[in-house]
């Protein structure tokens, strides 16, 4: 299909009657529909949260990454029974089937029952194995979610209320959905809202989606990297990371890194809140700060894994840290110049930015 | 007289593989290479004078006449080993295996026979001289696993005849009635019940369709169970959403009746996350229905520029691209048109010609004699 002139709706009829339709036009339609209905209540903000779990409730245990539902699934796999399914359209196959089965029953019987001893002694070993590597994650610094879950209750992440006005200046215009990954009670998803962006939130704890979901924001119960993870590429228009980003392990946070850069549409934006990792070690309660399985990275860092994964016009804006900002010795005191330099070395080198943004355009 | 002999797991009438299987035969036969079909399993029906593969001596065919053995991949099958160890040449034809992970979480036993389907194709790289795939999609597959020799020969269906069914009337009248007297628009999927075709995400994106735009709109998913504890999901999913009255799991339907809803739909909507390929996307363009696709795996190579794809198929997304759809006559003309187009380029002429292509640079690389029926069209321009 070409591209439709200028003017016209997206879907018209060319010059020599050749049909065209112009699909980035008519995809921004679409999209712009669903932001109305969104607005409109027609679709409402836990409508499509409900319709998963609608859908979860039948999945199979083990359709998912959780281990224990694996594990469980394979343990009531590991049953065989010999009672073959004898039913059939004509009577006569059904007798016969039955007739079979009685006769080959000892046959049967037996195969199944060697079958399920081999398969429970895998499943055995196998859940065995498990434990094994709960305990040495459970005595790792990257001990998993018992500690991510703390450190989240107890997380000191960055001020998002300071980031709105950039966050929502960079997003509202962008054509898609925009998520943002933690996004807490949902204030920055609020902001983008009202600022017009498609906006919607995950947060891995429930009762901050739970408070969001009651202000009538679509804020939803997930684990950042798993929400990320399995949405469609191309799904996003804007994506804004944060929290999930001073916290996670740093093989999580570079899945993440990966992931954005597929989820976003080509022209999509991607954000990142974060906090300075020498401010972070100072401001934090010292129990998150020991037993967080991961830490913030420098901005540079992020500069360096974005531009990596193609991402490009690449723009680091940072805060400063009143509490690591040393005094200067008055002008008049003798020395004052090489005092007051040293303390802005000693700063530049210990501090660093007490929170910063990075927002990046996926090319 | 060289012979193609075409080997694969399962020989079923009104399958995908097995018609195209068929077509392969007669297309060979055009060009003077003759040929049997052999199964592991013929299902009663099939016809075409296939057998199954217990009832040949592979050596004793081979010496009769130059042989080529051709192995239709999409699972793991004992058929593969069997081919493998057939002396003489081969080429495989491969149709993509499902990644396991899709199935296996509801159909365990499959989801191993497909992970054994996979290790299975990285072991007939060694035996395989030629590899043909029905897709751009399937062939960049073949390549990354070690298949050096590759070509795209899409299925050959006869895209010109694709709604030439016989209706059945008395299932087109029922439905007719139904739509006059309820309104709202008609959604149709055709494919087996299986979790990789995605069933789960019309009818979430069905439901949000409804309860947005038009609460009667009715959506019909055809084909038989592939998965039994998926269908079952399927069936609790729409009891559970109060969807019972308006979304029908038909099963497989004679033609006829396939036939009837084709023509009572609206919009023909797939959620599907894995195509090797993807005939019925055809067989709705060719009854004249707009498509409204999920953009994955090879349906963006099959419906070419004959469908609205979408990359994002959360339900609202989706209901609101067919809600475009339905609602905008222009949009819908310009769609049906592009999917007439897109049969065209996709008809059976245009496949025959590249099987053609690929069988004339077989029967060279190989040092066959060249059939007297094949020969004039060998010398014709191959397109770009």
């Amino acid at each position: 299909m070409s591209m439709e002139a200028p003017g016209g709706t997206a879907a018209d009829h060319g010059r020599q009657g050749e049909p065209a339709i112009d699909l980035s036009r008519l995809q921004s339609e679409i999209n712009e529909e669903v932001r109305r209905r969104r607005a409109a209540g027609d679709f409402p903000p836990g409508l499509e949260r409900e319709l998963d779990a609608a859908f979860a409730r039948y999945a199979p245990a083990g359709a998912g990454d959780n281990f224990e539902d694996v594990i469980g699934g394979a343990e009531t796999q590991s049953y065989i029974h010999a009672d073959v399914p004898t039913t059939s359209r004509l009577a006569v196959l059904a007798f016969a089937k039955r007739l079979l089965r009685k006769a080959m029953a000892w046959y049967l019987r037996f195969l199944a029952q060697e079958v399920t001893a081999f398969a429970g002694a895998i499943t055995r070993a196998v859940r065995l194995l498990g434990k094994r590597v709960d305990v040495l994650e459970t005595v790792t610094l990257l001990a998993g979610e018992r500690t991510l879950a703390e450190v989240r209750e107890r997380r000191a992440g960055p001020d998002l209320g300071r980031w709105t006005a950039l966050v929502t200046a960079e997003l509202r215009a962008v054509p898609g959905r925009v998520l943002h990954a933690e996004s807490g009670a949902g204030a920055l998803v609020a902001a983008l809202t009202g600022a017009g962006a498609d906006a919607y939130g995950v947060d891995p704890v429930e009762a901050l989606a739970m408070e969001a979901a009651r202000a009538g924001l679509d804020v939803r119960a997930d684990d950042a990297v798993t929400h990320v993870k399995a949405l469609p590429d191309g799904a996003l228009g804007g994506l804004v990371l944060s929290g999930c980003v001073d916290a996670l392990p740093l093989g999580e946070v570079l899945e993440l890194a990966d992931r954005a850069g597929a989820v976003l549409a080509p022209g999509g934006i991607l954000v990142v809140l974060s906090t300075g990792p020498a401010a972070w070690a100072r401001a934090v309660d010292p129990v998150v700060a020991d037993l967080a399985p991961g830490r913030p990275l420098h901005p540079e860092t992020w500069r360096h894994l974005l531009t990596e994964r193609g991402f490009a016009d690449l723009r680091v804006e940072a805060t400063e840290d009143p509490a690591a900002r040393l005094e200067r010795v008055p002008a008049d005191v003798p020395g004052a110049g090489a005092l007051n330099a040293n303390a802005e070395r000693i700063e530049r080198l210990l501090s660093g930015p007490a929170s910063y943004a990075i927002v990046a355009h996926r090319t | 007289m060289v012979a193609v002999h075409q080997v694969l797991p399962v020989f079923a009438p009104r399958d995908a593989i097995g018609n195209h299987t068929a077509a392969v035969r007669r297309a060979l036969r055009d060009m003077g290479i003759g040929g049997e079909i052999f199964a592991g399993e013929v299902v009663p029906g099939a016809g075409n004078g296939a057998r199954t593969i217990r009832e040949i001596e592979p050596a004793r065919l081979a010496a009769t006449e130059p042989t080529i053995w051709m192995y239709h991949a999409s699972t793991g099958s004992p058929v593969a080993e069997w081919w493998a160890a057939a002396p003489g040449l081969k080429i495989l034809d491969y149709h993509n295996i499902t990644p396991a992970e899709l199935l296996g979480p509801w159909e365990p036993a499959v989801g191993v026979e497909l992970e054994h389907g996979r290790r299975q194709l990285v072991d007939l790289v060694e035996v395989t001289n030629w590899a043909l795939a029905d897709s751009s999609f399937n062939e960049d597959e073949l390549r990354r696993l070690g298949f050096a020799w590759t070509a795209v020969v899409p299925i050959l269906v006869d895209t010109a005849h694709l709604a030439d069914e016989a209706v059945d009337a008395a299932v087109l009248s029922r439905l007719r009635t139904r739509k006059d007297a309820e309104g709202g628009a008609d959604w149709l999927f055709v494919s087996r019940l299986l979790p990789h075709k995605a069933q789960h995400d019309l009818i979430k994106a069905f439901a949000a369709y409804q309860f947005a735009y038009e609460p009667t709109a009715r959506l019909t998913l055809v084909g038989s169970v592939g998965s039994a504890r998926y269908a079952e999901a399927l069936q609790d999913l729409v009891d559970d959403l109060g969807l019972t009255p308006t979304v029908r799991l038909t099963g497989s339907v004679p033609a006829g009746e396939l036939g009837a809803h084709y023509r009572v739909a609206d919009v023909y909507v797939s959620a599907s996350e894995h195509e090797g390929f993807g005939v019925p996307l055809l067989e709705a363009m060719a009854h004249d229905l707009p498509v409204v696709a999920y953009s994955c795996t090879a349906v963006p190579e099959t419906v070419g520029t004959g469908a609205l794809l979408v990359s994002d198929k959360s339900a609202t997304a989706l209901a609101a691209a067919v809600h475009r759809v339905v609602s905008d006559p222009g949009l819908r003309a310009v769609l049906v048109d592009a999917g007439r187009r897109r049969l065209g380029e996709l008809g059976l002429a245009g496949s025959t010609a590249r099987l053609r292509r690929a069988m004339g640079r077989i029967l060279d690389e190989a040092g066959l004699p060249t059939p007297v029926a094949f020969a004039p069209h060998r010398r014709a321009p191959e397109s770009p």
